[in-house]
């Protein structure tokens, strides 16, 4: 591979990867929620909805 | 030593190991992103080896170092290098000193609570983020298996609560939410941000996966801390653990000089 190449390789995702395309995004959503979860059962126990 | 007894240390040590690195990046670049995350990382890995330590022996001050710390505001500081980061207005210095009032006035409130410490329920059986809090019975509920109850006025009520070396109704234990919840948003939203811009602008793989590696980290310690409230603590030094070794790699995984950041004196080594 020239150095340029590795250099594009470097600074921009490969093409038609399927783990950009598909595993990432998939990713983010799913982390997405459970941080959302998470905050609605610290927002629980902050308002005394959840008992621990 | 069982292995729920090692994982904490083991957790320390990559803390450790973890907050030099970040400080030492402070040390040479002095932006300020770099100083709150340093000061969160140290605070966690106090927090690890209080819980370690408190695994194995009693000690009150590192019960406060555990609760005040471990507890109540790593995630905070730690989430505010990241809005430090992505933020650069005016606003984020006012928000540094709220947390820094913040942090002192916990600090103040677990003070005040240290000579009121419930310490004949202390065990080494359990972990301590499961003998911490006294937790109000209510109405039908029955206490879990083996534990020890106590009927006290609280609100103006009586209650029946499951003991805890916290009393009931600690100012304290009010704080946390709010930090936890600033860590959160800060921390973990702030990592899928930055991982979803450069993921759409299509560059940067590195700081796409170093990112989504953070916030996974950091999830899976508030996940883990959210299963041990809710009974199941059999997972939390392992998702401590996994914490700490996913934030450092995302951490790690997102600094690698990219091409054009690399100094030309490395470049010509590289090239030579």
């Amino acid at each position: 591979m020239d150095p340029e190449s590795r250099k594009n390789t470097k600074l921009h995702m490969p093409n038609d990867s399927y783990f950009f395309e598909k595993i990432i995004p998939g990713l983010l959503v799913a982390l997405g929620i459970v941080t959302l979860a998470l905050i609605l059962f610290a927002l629980g126990v902050l308002f005394g909805l959840v008992h621990f | 030593m069982s292995i729920n007894q090692i994982l904490p240390f083991l957790s320390t040590a990559i803390m450790l190991g973890f907050t030099v690195w970040v400080l030492q990046r402070y040390a040479v670049r002095r932006q300020p992103h770099f100083l709150f995350w340093g000061i969160g990382l140290a605070m966690f890995g106090a927090g690890s080896f209080a819980e370690a330590y408190l695994a194995l022996s009693w000690s009150k001050w590192v019960f406060f170092v555990w609760y005040l710390f471990g507890a109540a505001l790593n995630a905070a500081w730690i989430g505010h290098g990241t809005l430090a980061l992505l933020v650069r207005k005016p606003w984020v210095k006012v928000v540094t000193g709220v947390l820094v009032v913040g942090s002192l006035y916990a600090g103040y409130l677990m003070l005040q609570v240290m000579p009121k410490l419930d310490t004949a329920v202390f065990t080494t059986d359990k972990p301590i983020s499961e003998q911490y809090g006294t937790k109000a019975l209510s109405a039908g509920e029955t206490a879990p298996a083996g534990a020890q109850t106590i009927t006290t006025t609280y609100r103006g009520e009586e209650v029946t609560a499951v003991r805890g070396l916290l009393p009931l109704g600690s100012p304290v234990r009010l704080t946390t939410p709010f930090f936890n919840i600033y860590g959160l948003l800060t921390l973990v939203g702030g990592a899928i941000y930055s991982a979803f811009l450069f993921w759409r602008k299509r560059v940067m793989p590195n700081r796409v996966i170093g990112n989504v590696l953070i916030a996974a980290g950091a999830l899976a310690i508030g996940s883990a801390s959210t299963l041990t409230r809710l009974g199941y603590g059999e997972f939390l030094y392992l998702g401590e653990l996994l914490s700490a070794i996913l934030m450092f790699a995302g951490f790690r995984f997102a600094a690698r000089p990219q091409p054009d950041e690399v100094p030309q004196g490395v470049q010509a080594a590289a090239t030579d």
